[in-house]
């Protein structure tokens, strides 16, 4: 609070980013959860329409959270222990789940694994049910892996090779260091990793919309409510469950988290290689990524495919025909390109500036502010977008561009994900850094733009890219915002879904990763940095 | 030009004055002041041709969205049509809500007419009784005005055609709903989960007008429809893209996408049973949109047989009038034996008959 009050500047600035918050996060929610208000709560769980799909979700979170969280760590390891051959072509797969927008993916799944399916049936001939439990926990499995890995990766990463290598040194076999090293090391880690795995899959919309069938989770149960019957009381009100159930999931995972050292910038460096591990391990470890990556392939084959041929998969004659829609709509895709990178700019530069007020200051009301800027990642993006289209149409804010509007939105829905990459960077930096700077007699402002700033540009990247995806991707927080003006890419292939369009929908499916790529190697050209996307709001 | 307006002095007749309409009626006299721009507004006579922009929200295809607003600018000039479009009218229904404080929309097009009248009731539409609904018969549209009937939705099955001549010879196509019953389609259904769509609702509620509303037969109906369903899907189209691709044989779902899916080459046929559902698409005027003048020359236009024929053409739904006839492959009114559907009740019993059909069926 000294330092606050001795520097306006840093007073003020942190003023602003709280004001911003609460306008931005906090009004927006308060106006859903007051929607249904105290009576129209106590109909909707008296009828216990609600009872089911809690049920099927946390049935869906423990399997698909489960795989996801396995897989991811079997990637991480075979990425960062074993010295397999391919790894730079497996982080590329890897990285592709978090590049699909939704509706689209999951339909490929049922062409290639469905009663009809591809692989299934002109294959092994076999008539699979994958509509249903099973389907959904092998979509999510596949759509989720990727953030368990990058989470995992981190904290293997980060481990210190001394340890394994002294473990060696004194007789102990590659399996014992596994168990009593590696494996204890990486456990609060592993814990907070299936803790955030678990968020995103239960707050997961698009797969269980295409391929769950009857079984209804929360958040298809939030949808259909508003999309089928228009009741937007019980729509609120289930995502009110939603809410909460993250919110538990969350404070377990910041109870993990609390007492990890992070420091790795201390100015004592010291790094030496990890112990090899056997080649049994390493070629398992590849098979293991090949499937996993084999399957990957497969399913955006199909959705090249798809976009390639006149009808697939009944007619397989060779068009370019439906790539006439991504001419047709490339007001959208502009639109998606300019907002998306406008606001993951702004939000990684707000959250590296917010991590810096939260890590190095002492302020009250701290908690409560790192609390608000998580509570975006536990909030579903239906109900972020109805809490923004309630909370901002209003007469007196008329003169306020949509697209501005959307680029907020975009902005606040993606500071859980910059926040957390910059806060973690922040931990790796040894105080003695930037206190060294402020003895020197720099104020707190300028010892974080001279001396912090630069030392963040990597998590700043993390947030900015993994900002980026996000936004591309999502369709439920634009949804109630768009106008005809400012549509985006994910409307345009929510359209043409619906209107059955399905050889224009995966053309222009194509069009959109490919844009997402394209910016994503710009970054990465321009950085020299591979691992753009990350794991968010992990540590 | 940031002036601020009176309110007009008579809400129901006046139509409501914007920035947009001023400063087009302040546009077209020159020299006029600005004051006298604004007495000009207020005390001009009502019936004023209208113009300007309007802001159409519609829940119609794409394709049927663009032919439409050409065919509106060239048959009523001086209104341009700005759409936004959105082929889920619940999504457009809760951006109404959500916009309830500066209203964005000027019309809300398309989507069954579930969606307006709750909006009528909560005082967000605008009461409108076109001189052109005098062709639509009462019972398509509300007594009160708020929404008006212009086509209507049939429900039926679609039937994948290569798969149900390979495999189900000696099985007819249904003719009445019992015919699903066969245990021939015992894992060849696919169904539009009733819990997230609509469409799955009204196919339960049908059952439930088809046995005079003895709930516990149409719950029979459901169980033994339930042992032959192969899947439940999370989405109407869904079902049809899934009819189409083969992996199941037929679905219940809604003729006019189904008719839509055949013309695009899908191996897909329409087959309407005996003691149908239906929906009626609706047409209604946003209360204190933009430009509600010009909004109500949409909806007039709407109701024109040339709309009507636009619409039967592009969208393959019927016409609310008798002088359209259907489009090739569907019905026409008279064939499809429609069940007196209550919408009414059948809303205000959704919750109750759902978690009946859960029951029922698990």
């Amino acid at each position: 609070m000294k330092t606050l009050t001795r520097e306006p500047m840093l007073g003020l600035t942190l003023l602003i980013l709280v004001a911003l918050m609460f306008s931005f996060i906090l009004y927006p929610q308060i106006q859903v959860v007051l929607v249904p208000g105290l009576k129209g709560y106590f109909a909707f769980f008296a009828e216990g329409m609600w009872v089911k799909p809690l049920v099927n979700s946390l049935e869906a979170m423990a399997l698909s959270t489960t795989t996801a969280v396995i897989l991811g760590f079997l990637y991480a390891y075979a990425m960062i222990y074993s010295d397999m051959p391919g790894k730079p072509f497996f982080r590329l797969i890897g990285m592709l789940p978090l590049l699909s927008p939704p509706f689209v993916v999951a339909a490929s799944y049922i062409l290639l694994f469905g009663p009809r399916g591809l692989i299934s049936y002109r294959l092994l001939g076999q008539s699979w049910n994958v509509l249903g439990l099973g389907g959904l926990w092998g979509v999510q499995t596949i759509a989720y892996f990727p953030f368990a890995y990058q989470l995992i990766a981190d904290v293997l990463a980060r481990s210190d090779p001394r340890m394994e290598q002294a473990a060696r040194n004194l007789g102990a076999g590659p399996w014992q260091v596994f168990r009593t090293v590696t494996l204890p090391l990486a456990r609060p880690g592993l814990a907070s990793a299936i803790l955030i795995t678990a968020i995103y899959v239960l707050e997961d919309f698009g797969n269980p919309a295409l391929i769950a069938g009857r079984f209804t989770v929360l958040p298809t149960q939030a949808y259909g409510l508003v999309s089928g019957f228009g009741d937007f009381v019980g729509a609120a009100a289930v995502s009110t469950i939603l809410l909460v159930l993250a919110l538990m999931l969350y404070l377990g995972h910041l109870r993990l988290e609390g007492n990890r050292s992070f420091v790795t910038v201390s100015g004592k460096a010291g790094s030496m290689p990890r112990p090899p591990v056997p080649r049994l391990v390493t070629w398992g470890a590849f098979t293991i990524c090949a499937i996993l990556s084999g399957v990957i392939l497969m399913v955006y084959g199909v959705l090249v495919l798809s976009a390639l041929t006149k009808a697939f998969p009944s007619n397989w004659a060779f068009t370019l025909e439906h790539f006439d829609y991504v001419r047709v709509h490339s007001k959208s895709l502009e639109n998606t390109f300019v907002y998306c990178s406008i606001a993951a700019i702004l939000c990684s530069l707000y959250s590296v500036l917010l991590a810096f007020l939260i890590q190095r200051k002492e302020w009250p009301g701290r908690r409560i502010v790192d609390f608000l800027a998580i509570m975006p990642a536990a909030v579903p993006g239906i109900f972020f977008g109805i809490g923004y289209a309630t909370a901002f149409n209003q007469r007196w804010l008329d003169w306020l561009d949509r697209g501005v509007l959307i680029m907020i939105s975009m902005i606040f829905w993606n500071i859980p994900v910059a926040y957390r990459a910059a806060l973690a960077g922040l931990a790796q930096i040894d105080r003695s850094i930037d206190e060294a700077a402020t003895s020197l007699g720099a104020g707190s402002l300028r010892g974080f733009r001279d001396i912090l700033f630069p030392l963040l540009r990597e998590p700043m990247l993390t947030g900015l890219g993994t900002a980026f995806v996000r936004a591309v991707t999502t369709l439920s927080v634009v949804i109630f915002l768009f106008t005809p003006g400012t549509t985006v890419a994910t409307i345009t292939i929510f359209q043409l879904v619906n209107d059955f369009n399905w050889g224009g929908a995966t053309a222009f499916t194509v069009g959109l990763i490919g844009l997402a790529i394209a910016v994503l190697s710009v970054i990465w050209f321009v950085t020299g940095r591979r691992a753009i996307v990350t794991h968010s709001i992990g540590g | 030009m940031d002036v601020k307006f009176s309110p007009p002095l008579d809400e129901n007749s006046m139509p409501r004055l914007t920035r947009r309409t001023f400063l087009k009626v302040a546009g077209t006299g020159i020299g006029l002041t600005v004051a006298g721009g604004i007495l000009a507004a207020c005390g001009g006579p009502a019936q004023q041709k209208a113009s300007g922009k309007i802001s159409v929200y519609s829940a119609l295809n794409e394709t049927t969205n663009n032919a439409f607003v050409d065919a509106f600018k060239k048959a009523v000039t001086g209104i341009d049509v700005e759409v936004l479009p959105l082929a889920a009218a619940g999504e457009l229904q809760t951006r109404i809500r959500t916009e309830k404080n500066s209203p964005k929309a000027d019309v809300f097009i398309g989507g069954s007419s579930e969606f307006h009248d709750p909006l009528g009731k909560e005082g967000l539409l605008e009461a409108y009784k076109s001189p052109n609904a005098s062709s639509v018969p009462d019972m398509y549209k509300d007594p009160n005005g708020f929404w008006t009937g212009w086509y209507l939705g049939i429900w039926g099955t679609v039937l994948n055609t290569d798969r149900f001549a390979k495999e189900m010879s000696g099985v007819k196509k249904p003719a009445v709903w019992e015919d699903l019953l066969d245990p021939a389609w015992k894992g060849k259904i696919v169904y539009p989960d009733p819990v997230k769509t609509g469409g799955g609702y009204i196919m339960i509620a049908t059952q439930v007008f088809r046995f005079n509303k003895d709930e516990d037969k149409a719950m029979d109906y459901m169980k033994k429809l339930h042992a032959n369903i192969g899947q439940y899907a999370g989405t109407s189209p869904q079902c049809i893209q899934l009819v189409g691709q083969g992996q199941f044989v037929l679905a219940p779902n809604w003729g006019h996408d189904i008719l839509t899916a055949k013309n695009q080459g899908q191996p897909v046929e329409f087959v309407v049973p005996e003691g149908t559902g239906f929906e009626i698409g609706a047409v209604s005027i946003v209360k204190g949109g933009p430009n509600t003048a010009a909004a109500k020359a949409f909806v007039d236009w709407a109701l024109t047989k040339e709309a009507a024929q636009l619409n039967v053409k592009l969208s393959n739904r019927l016409s609310v009038r008798n002088d359209v006839p259907p489009a090739p492959g569907s019905p026409t009114l008279e064939q499809v034996k429609l069940v007196n559907y209550d919408r009414a009740w059948a809303s205000d019993n959704k919750d109750r008959l759902l978690k009946k059909w859960q029951a029922a069926t698990s």
